[in-house]
């Protein structure tokens, strides 16, 4: 008997539940439409790794279901269905326009910056890497990152150091496939150093001085320009391509000398009357 | 507050903030830094430490902020990594703070841990010590500094004539010690790093660095994308990321390195390629006692060496190793080629094995006798796991039978100089060896009434109750037995905290000075750069403060023969420095007080080091260092070479000035072939396989706190080989049972994953608390090193369901 007002109350606290989850749910997507998800340089919820996935799929993704020869023909494989039509929109692509004005913008630059820090531990940091991967030598990270890819919405960024073997050996992929189920939070209060925002400049139109280090940050263009790099980052004159001719670096920040202080001559012994 | 740390909270709660905005986004940083929070560079220290993680040695800059680790760089001006770093290395500073730091003292009373004071806690274990001393033991680490290491040492042998301590270096290069000792009559490797910027082909051991030391590998593979032609060969019992590198795959059977070291040798002789040259000047030949083996073994002629190596024909070889005889012909003509240069790396693989000794002699002994050794790229070079296993282990002597400077308790003369750099009374050092680490464990969890004598264990800076092998044997036991008392000093909870009686929160990496001592003889300091969290305290000034306890209830021990306390600093005026209070324990820098007394010991072994202040203007310097002409200090690279050794005669090609044959020559050893202690049956029917991942350091403890190591390897795993599974109708992720006759563990099934192991084999990595594959290896050990066998035992795979029924 005394089952029964317990069970009325659970169902009343399920109902609530569901309606509390509905409209977070409803809420998170209408928010989702107006930030226009996913943003183009960040990562897609696709990617051109996806299977196929057709209603046979179990959602678990545990049970890949066997194909049998007559079926194959019918059998969606390889790239998505959305991904196979792309090549046909990949001509709408405008060419990179080296002369193009660029204006940078500051809402660019946050969003950028947002991508950017989202990938590392602190600014410095080899970035993680944020897509799935299943093949880690260093000729598949080479196939995209080595010149850079734009592709559809999707960006994989140029690397912006010489090149390194083993690549997995500084940059961390996400877990291997049969663990990535397996929770893997964890409650760490370090706070990174963060990005710098920009440059000092002497005088206003002064070339800014480069704020961060420029080691394994040889290659400007990697975020600063050419057809790869972050938007509102990029330089305004990506035709110049020696950058240290007017952009001073920071000896302190390369590791360069060893010295904390600028060693100079004693100043002038002047005797004042 | 002030306005600093106000904006450091700002900008941590942008990191919180933006990391909702983000999937993957606990990594995120703030975006657009506080208005105060630094800028890169302008309010950031930086600071130069070696890596906490592996024996490699890399060195790091850490950047500071408001007294925060906020960022870490390569250390360009380190010659080990030269700027890089691997992705343990990049995110060492996110170690200091995981949520769950250990900030104050902790005691289980009635099954329950409390908080207490300091004072409480060194008064208990000073107290325990005062009741019974020998019936203490201290069980220490190869991360250890060498202060540490230092201290620890002459609390025990030195003020309470006690010989149980024991470092987890002994589960880790005990066997590669026994090697060298062997071979060259002293410890530690002749060649260094720099043989790897030289070789023309690199050969790896039952290793993979490319995971476990990757910025070693990355210098050879860096190589080659410069365009060098390096020939990496990989002999290995699976397929790993290093064989994904290397030109040649040679995948021999457990224990099979043995056999293919001596089918090299056989080549050698046979075909007339060794370097008869060499061998006439510098080598001898040894073999082991037929009754009672020793260590140091007996001389064999070379004909006798002869006869014994011609039965490890590349066949009788194939048979044993699995390994094709062509292809052991093959290893005998590359190193019959004295024109290549040929470097062998090892680590784990020829250490954790019960013929580890053996097979380590070997090795230096192929390359020995082919002469590939002492010119820059021609080494035999053993790595080690621990940023100090070398330094604080080897060198300090941190184990039981060991004194400093690579001495032993059981010689008189020994004890003897020991007495006099402590200023001790005759006598005080005892003479007879104390447990080694798995005899330690054996007494400490066996009851007084059954012959356990350990009844206190302090165990400092490593985690047992994870790494020791056969667990339930050897760990677990403890848990009943009421009258032990384990005193742990961590910085997070543990497997062995779990059953600890008494918890002490440490200080961590940069939240304290230190020195450690990597694979390459390099020695490196660094200084404290950020307060430690909450009440956490130095270890060094744990055992400090513990010996001043003892003093103060009027042990006899802590006094040297001037009535002065064993740990005396003092001041300009004279006046003691009271370093056991820890207010006062920076006052002066203690490292440097002890580093500078342990110098005394290091010459003897021809292993001297440069003041301290030498290593603070460093990168490390490799020893010897010896002072030249001028007052510079200069390191040495190549070791008993003429060239480059101060320790040399002048116009000596070679000279292996601590021979055991007292002639200046090196030992060829000869070791039969003797089979694993434990092979597949039946009912057994796998070779387990235990080892490590690139993103995990040993049991875990740093690693998995850091988000982006975790996001990449968030579980143990077990790696079969498909048609294993397939046999057993086990699938990918599937969560198994691995049994052995020790014990048993859960883990998911990884086919083909990352390593690639053949039919018949499984493997395992240790880091994951949570799947403690150490409840099934074995404890059985070499009979000289006392290390026991991690890398092969008899298991098998059962499905869940098939187990529970």
């Amino acid at each position: 008997m005394s089952d029964q007002p317990k069970l009325a109350g659970r169902g009343r606290l399920m109902s609530m539940f569901l309606f509390v989850v509905i409209a977070v749910s409803a809420i998170g997507y209408l928010v989702g439409l107006s930030d226009g998800v996913p943003r183009p340089d960040g990562v897609s919820e696709r990617s051109p790794t996806d299977v196929a996935e057709t209603s046979a799929v179990d959602a678990s993704g545990k049970v890949i279901p066997a194909v049998s020869y007559a079926e194959i023909p019918a059998t969606p494989m390889g790239p998505t269905v959305a991904y196979q039509a792309k090549p046909v929109a990949l001509s709408d692509q405008l060419a990179y326009d080296l002369f193009k004005k660029i204006e940078p913008s500051e809402a660019d630059k946050l969003d950028s910056s947002r991508i950017r820090s989202s990938r590392r531990a602190y600014n410095g940091a080899p970035p993680i890497i944020p897509h799935a991967v299943e093949h880690t030598s260093d000729a598949a990270c080479y196939a995209c990152h080595g010149g850079g890819v734009r592709l559809d919405g999707m960006k994989a960024s140029v690397m912006s150091h010489a090149y390194l073997a083993n690549c997995v050996q500084c940059h961390s992929p996400p877990p291997p496939t049969p663990f990535q189920d397996v929770p893997h939070d964890v409650d760490n209060h370090f706070v990174g150093l963060a990005a710098p925002q920009a440059g000092k400049r002497a005088y206003p139109g002064a070339p800014p001085t480069i704020p961060h280090s420029q080691w394994m940050r040889e290659s400007c263009n990697a975020c600063h320009g050419g057809p790869n790099g972050w938007a509102g980052m990029e330089s305004t004159h990506p035709w110049r391509t020696n950058c240290t001719q007017c952009h001073a670096p920071s000896a302190i920040l390369d590791q360069a000398i060893p010295a904390k202080t600028i060693p100079m001559l004693p100043p002038l012994d002047v005797v004042v009357n | 507050m002030d306005s600093k740390r106000r904006g450091f909270l700002k900008s941590a709660a942008m990191a919180a903030a933006s990391s909702m905005v983000l999937g993957d986004g606990e990594f995120s940083l703030p975006v657009l830094g506080a208005a105060d929070a630094p800028n890169d560079g302008d309010d950031v220290t930086w600071n130069k430490a070696p890596c906490r993680f592996c024996g490699t040695g890399c060195h790091v800059q850490v950047g500071v902020h408001d007294g925060r680790v906020v960022a870490v760089a390569g250390d360009k001006a380190a010659e080990v990594n030269k700027g890089l770093l691997c992705v343990k290395g990049y995110h060492v500073g996110g170690i200091l703070y995981g949520a769950d730091r250990l900030t104050k003292p902790l005691l289980r009373k009635d099954g329950r841990l409390v908080e207490i004071e300091w004072d409480e806690a060194i008064d208990l274990i000073a107290k325990r010590i005062m009741d019974a001393p020998e019936k203490f033991a201290f069980y220490g680490s190869g991360q250890w500094t060498i202060p540490e290491g230092y201290a620890a040492q002459k609390l025990m042998k030195g003020g309470l004539s006690n010989n149980h301590i024991d470092p987890n270096a002994r589960l880790c290069m005990a066997s590669a010690v026994t090697g060298f000792l062997a071979t060259y009559g002293v410890d530690e490797p002749a060649g260094c790093y720099d043989d790897l910027d030289a070789c023309d082909v690199l050969i790896t051991w039952g290793n993979n660095p490319a995971e476990m030391h990757p910025i070693l590998f990355s210098r050879v593979t860096d190589r080659r994308s410069r365009g060098e032609n390096v020939r990496i060969i990989d002999i290995s019992t699976r397929r790993t990321r290093t064989t994904d590198a290397a030109n040649d795959y040679l995948e021999m059977d457990p224990h099979g390195d043995v056999a293919i070291a001596l089918g090299i040798m056989n080549q050698l002789i046979a075909s007339g390629t060794y370097d008869k040259d060499f061998v006439e000047k510098h080598c001898a030949f040894r073999a082991l006692e037929s009754e009672s083996p020793t260590l140091q073994g007996e001389a064999i002629s070379e004909d006798e060496f002869r006869k014994r190596i011609a039965a490890y024909t590349p066949e009788r070889v194939e048979e044993l190793s699995g390994v094709p005889a062509d292809k052991i012909r093959m290893l005998g003509k590359l190193f019959g080629d004295r024109n290549l240069r040929i470097t062998s790396l090892w680590c784990m693989g020829m250490n954790q094995h019960t013929m580890g000794t053996a097979v380590n002699s070997l090795v230096h002994g192929v390359h020995l006798l082919s002469g590939h050794f002492g010119r820059p790229g021609d080494a035999p070079t053993s790595l080690t796991g621990q940023p100090s296993a070398c330094g604080t282990v080897r060198e300090v002597g941190t184990l039981a039978h060991a004194l400093p400077g690579g001495r032993v308790v059981a010689n008189p003369d020994h004890r003897g100089q020991c007495e006099g750099f402590w200023n001790l009374p005759a006598g005080r050092i005892s003479p007879t060896p104390g447990f080694h680490t798995v005899k330690m464990f054996d007494q400490f969890t066996k009851s007084a009434e059954e012959g356990g004598d350990i009844d206190t264990l302090f165990v400092q800076v490593t985690n047992p109750g994870q790494t020791l092998p056969n667990l339930n044997k050897l760990f677990n036991d403890k848990e009943i037995l009421k009258d032990k008392f384990l005193i742990v000093s961590e910085v997070y909870p543990t497997a062995t905290t779990q059953l600890a009686d008494l918890i002490l929160p440490a200080a961590l990496w940069v939240e304290k000075n230190g020195i450690y001592g990597n694979s390459e003889r390099r020695t490196q300091q660094w200084f404290k750069m950020v307060d430690p969290p909450g009440e956490a305290r130095d270890d060094t000034w744990m055992t400090i403060a513990i010996a001043h306890r003892l003093l103060e209830l009027g042990h006899e021990g802590m006094k040297d023969k001037d009535g002065e306390f064993i740990f005396a600093v003092k001041d300009d005026q004279g006046e003691d420095i009271p370093i056991w209070e820890f207010e006062h324990y920076y006052d002066t820098n203690v490292d440097k007080h002890l580093f500078e007394e342990y110098r005394q010991f290091t010459t003897m072994k021809h292993k001297n080091l440069a003041p301290y202040d030498e290593y603070v203007k460093a990168r490390g310097l490799r020893w010897p260092v010896v002072q030249q002409d001028d007052g510079s200090w200069r390191e040495t690279r190549f070791r008993f070479a003429g060239f480059d050794d101060p320790f040399v005669a002048e116009g000596e090609e070679f000279d292996f000035y601590h021979s055991s044959s007292g002639d200046g020559r090196a030992q060829v050893w000869f070791h039969d072939y003797q089979p694993p202690p434990e092979v597949p049956d039946e009912e057994f029917p796998m070779w387990l396989c235990t080892g490590r991942v690139l993103e995990h350091w040993h049991t875990g403890t740093m690693t998995r706190r850091l988000p982006q190591l975790n996001r990449a390897m968030p579980t143990a795993y077990v790696e079969m080989n498909l048609q294993d599974a397939l046999a057993q109708n086990i699938r990918q992720g599937e969560t198994v049972v691995i049994e052995s006759l020790r014990g048993t563990t859960q883990l998911p099934v990884w086919i083909d994953g990352r390593g690639r192991p053949p039919r018949g084999t499984i493997f395992v990595p240790f880091f994951d608390e949570t799947k403690l594959i150490n409840n099934c290896t074995l404890d059985d050990h070499d009979p000289f090193s006392k290390q026991p066998d991690y890398k092969k035992c008899a298991a098998r795979v059962r499905k869940l369901s098939e187990a529970s029924s």
